[in-house]
């Protein structure tokens, strides 16, 4: 006996209003949506995009418990935070008022409420200005630059990690200064400011090298490789890769050590060492099995090594590798990696010369509008529609969404980014 | 033409993955297994190793270790090994999960023996799809390991049998293969139908064919000259199908950024394919049966009328009569489409096209990779001829592309198959007549392994099952352990 066909995810949103308050609901029925069995081989299986996954009203109803314990469980620790806020204020505690605030501001930050996330951080500084000790502010400054990268408010997260650190160093507070000196090498980075990102992440190594901060020190020698790669110094990029791993491995780090051989995958990627690439991803993807708690950083490892595959035509294992990837952005709700996913599986088909690999577009675009509302992103969905459609000789949509991308990556102040949209244009024109 | 020539013995050792065919190994050449052993994270590695070697003592095991995942993928990536040993971890599901994908990728494609202590049934059940050699309860037992490992022996012989000549009707950049009758049937009518320009519903589950039977009814027809379009209903979202169909009008609706003329009318004189077509709403359906019946369309956000000259053929996958019924799809749209109707078989009624359908993808593949591939091993094929194939022909030919790519001399073998059909090589090996082994076969085996273990006790086997010792002594019953 079968019961009634599942809902098709496309439709199941479409029918949910696009209100904050029912986020976790989306996200839930996101999770459970599953791909019809059928489907699986038929011709539309290759297709299959999180939209025409399937839904049971009646699983969702079931699971609705997990989503109020969920939500319950938010709402009190975020009030308790700030009943601790008012009972170290009745203490005479400011520097417990600034911690409770900023624990507030941390979960909202760690569910992807960056704005309300940014609301706590403004409150907890303005105490924390009050204070004698600077350190609180200091903090607050950092959490608040933080929360400003997350929302692309670069201006406004380098003026609070400049801010953070003028009042470390004058507090002798090496440990923040170093985080200040990270988050401002960080918001360059972000902008495609490569000597800046490369001069703040030195200074910040040099302080945490003198604090026998080993993790610290690995983590920002680590960066310093990804701005060397940025600038085409590939030797440089080995080596301070190298020295990375070196502090990052005794320490058993297991997330940064991911990240390393994640970008140890990219360099060798870049050097056409396809071998080496592959095994430093499959390397990465073993620490990051043993922080299964961030599913961020396997999500990434395997978006490189899909890419690494398309690169080298091979396009089953690519396949493969995008459809585990897909499985774990769905899995941990992370959604704005899902268009990434898509946008790489829309490129697959275009080398394969498939019209209709467009429904990946398609479906990142709606993604990045409607579950993330990211420019960003939309802006590269755009730019690989772009050249997708380039590929299938359709010259004219593919000039506007690359035009649309132009605009996008210029709203974002995003130059390096602008420039590759232009030159695509002028490639098309000429 | 088409029968295969007798076998031609061509065993193969472990760990040899670059051996050429016709090498001959020597017998303890053959039975000589690497292991890797990966102990949980935190867990003693000195202690398992020590007790393997001590198992190994005659000789036919070498037995290395490492002591956690990172350095695990270091040796995978150095060295071919033919099994890996690993003990799982506080969420053994994921850990699993893990380690078959990794294995997936590692040189010489080395079997998952996984350890874990009281492993579930869910777990002993996603294993054995996934086609892990074995689950095994810690603390391990000697009987139970070299049992594993006896079987994976036992499958490692094979012998090479040559690929039959194929001669395909080749459609395009596809082809028609078979010459059983239900095949013959449909060429038959696919002859009678191709001279018109009658509109035919093609019928059958999914990969048995649709789209290749479509395209060579247009290159037979009257409008083999005009283009041959495919629409896939299911995969376009269905806010894009209608603008994809009939086109659109620039700044139509948000996204037409340009003018897009849709696939009714780029197939004009020609051919439009419309796959699972049932997977259309019913706004779209009365909108295509327009269509059909006045042979002229309306781009969207367009108030001109386009007159379109198109043969039109269908496909499903679905009961289309079934989904009347269910007010899914329009009734007389069905009879628009149904006025020549084409059932297709599923492989497993296909006889022996399985072995010629293998044969031409072997030979496709390896001509696309750059592989002289001549041969398949007698077991990989008894293999082939046993698995289900619920995804028929699409199904045989991702299989057989997957293996011509991890292949590494002239013949398939049980190695280069999947893990979810190498897994049911292990199953054979275990049981007389072939076949899938049933969720209860499955489940019994679990239940006698686990009461091995515990020496026949009921109330700590319960315990290890997660079962009432009630429940436990009910199946017992039923299963005659």
């Amino acid at each position: 006996m079968t019961g009634p066909p599942p809902v098709r995810v496309e439709k199941a949103l479409g029918l949910l209003p696009e209100l904050e308050t029912l986020d976790p609901l989306r996200a839930l029925l996101v999770s459970i949506a599953r791909p019809d069995a059928q489907s699986l081989w038929s011709s539309s299986g290759p297709y299959l995009t999180l939209g025409k996954r399937g839904v049971q009203p009646e699983e969702l109803r079931r699971r609705l418990p997990q989503v109020f314990h969920r939500v319950v469980g938010y709402l009190q620790a975020l009030y308790r935070e700030y009943v601790d806020a008012l009972e170290c204020q009745q203490a005479a505690d400011p520097a417990g008022v600034v911690a409770a605030l900023l624990r507030g501001g941390r979960l909202d930050e760690r569910l992807g409420r960056f704005t309300h996330a940014r609301v706590w951080y403004a409150h907890a500084l303005a105490v924390a200005e009050t204070l004698q000790d600077r350190r609180p502010e200091v903090e607050s400054l950092r959490a608040l630059g933080y929360v400003c990268l997350s929302l692309a408010q670069y201006g406004d997260g380098a003026k609070a990690f400049q801010r953070s650190l003028a009042l470390a160093e004058a507090e002798f507070d090496q440990a923040g200064a170093t985080a200040a000196c990270e988050g401002l090498a960080d918001v360059a980075l972000a902008q495609g400011q490569w000597s800046g990102a490369y001069a703040w992440y030195s200074r910040g190594l040099r302080l945490a090298e003198a604090a026998g901060d080993a993790v610290r020190a690995g983590r920002l020698e680590c960066q310093l490789g990804v701005v060397a790669r940025r600038q085409g110094d590939l030797a440089a990029a080995g080596e301070f890769l190298r020295r990375a791993r070196e502090r990052l491995e005794p320490a058993g780090s297991a997330d940064e050590m991911a990240r390393v051989l994640n970008e140890q995958g990219r360099l060798d990627a870049k050097l056409g060492r396809h071998a080496s690439a592959s095994a430093a991803y499959r390397e990465g993807l073993a620490w990051a099995q043993r922080n299964a708690a961030n599913p961020g950083t396997e999500l990434s490892i395997r978006l490189n090594l899909a890419e690494l595959d398309l690169d080298a035509g091979r396009l089953v294992e690519a396949e493969a590798e995008l459809r585990r990837a897909e499985q774990v952005a769905i899995g941990g709700d992370l959604m704005l990696r899902l268009a990434r996913v898509y946008v790489l599986m829309g490129r697959l088909r275009g080398v394969q010369e498939d019209e209709t690999g467009f429904v990946f577009f398609e479906q990142a675009l709606e993604l990045a509008k409607a579950l993330d509302r990211s420019v960003a992103t939309q802006a590269q969905v755009s730019f690989e529609y772009g050249l997708f459609r380039n590929r299938l000789g359709q010259q004219d949509e593919a000039r506007a969404y690359l035009e649309q991308a132009r605009e996008l990556y210029d709203s974002l102040g995003e130059a390096a980014q602008r420039e590759r949209a232009d030159a695509e244009l002028r490639r098309l024109t000429a | 033409m088409m029968q295969p020539l007798p076998p031609t013995p061509s065993p193969r050792p472990f760990g040899m993955a670059h051996s050429p065919p016709s090498a001959m190994p020597r017998k303890e050449d053959v039975t000589l297994l690497r292991i890797l052993v990966v102990p949980g994270e935190g867990t003693g590695a000195a202690g398992l190793l020590q007790t393997l070697r001590q198992w190994a003592d005659d000789g036919r095991l070498e037995v290395e270790t490492v002591p956690d995942l990172p350095r695990a993928v270091r040796q995978l990536a150095a060295s071919g090994w033919d099994v890996v040993l690993a003990v799982l971890g506080d969420h053994p599901d994921d850990d699993l999960t893990w380690w078959v994908d990794t294995l997936r990728a590692a040189t010489g494609s080395p079997r998952l023996i996984a350890a874990a202590q009281a492993p579930s049934m869910g777990l002993v059940l996603r294993a054995e799809q996934s086609g892990v050699l074995e689950v095994l309860s810690l603390p391990l037992r000697r009987d139970d390991l070299m049992q594993a490992l006896g079987r994976l022996r036992a499958v490692a012989t094979e012998s090479a049998i040559p690929l039959p000549e194929v001669e395909p009707d080749v459609v395009g950049q596809y082809a028609l293969v078979g010459q059983s009758p239900a095949m013959l049937d449909v060429y038959k009518q696919l002859a009678r139908v191709a001279g018109s320009t009658a509109t035919v519903l093609v019928e059958g589950e999914s990969g048995t064919g649709k789209e290749v039977v479509a395209r060579a009814i247009h290159l037979h027809g009257p409008k083999a000259a005009g283009a041959f379009v495919a629409v896939n209903c299911a995969a376009i979202p269905e806010n894009l199908l209608e603008s994809e169909l009939f086109g659109h009008e620039k700044g139509a609706f948000t996204g037409a950024v340009t003018r897009k003329i849709g696939r009714f009318e780029q197939a004009t004189r020609g051919t439009l394919f419309l796959d699972e077509i049932a997977d259309m709403s019913l706004a779209l359906q009365a909108k295509i049966l327009r269509a059909v019946q006045e042979r002229e369309i309306e781009r969207v956000g367009g108030t001109e009328t386009i007159p379109v000259d198109v043969r039109l053929i269908a496909a499903t996958n679905r009961d289309l009569k079934e989904a009347i019924k269910q007010a899914r799809f329009r009734e007389d749209l069905y009879y628009r489409l149904a006025v020549f109707t084409i059932r297709l078989p599923k492989l497993a009624d296909r006889g022996d096209d399985l072995l010629l359908l293998t044969a031409y993808f072997v030979r496709l593949f390896g001509e696309r990779y750059k592989k002289n591939m001549r041969a398949i091993s007698d077991r990989a094929l008894e293999l082939l001829r046993g698995h289900a194939w619920v995804g028929n022909v699409r199904e045989l030919r991702n299989v057989i592309e997957r293996g011509v790519i991890v292949a590494n001399d002239d013949t398939l073998r049980v190695e280069h198959l999947p893990d979810e059909l190498r897994g049911e090589a292990v199953a054979l090996a275990d049981r007389p007549s072939g076949g899938q082994l049933t969720l209860a076969q499955v489940e019994a085996r679990h239940i006698a392994k686990v009461l091995a273990q515990t020496g026949g006790q009921i109330g700590a086997a319960a315990e290890i099952l997660g079962i009432h010792r009630n429940t436990l002594t009910r199946k017992m019953k039923e299963y005659g352990l």
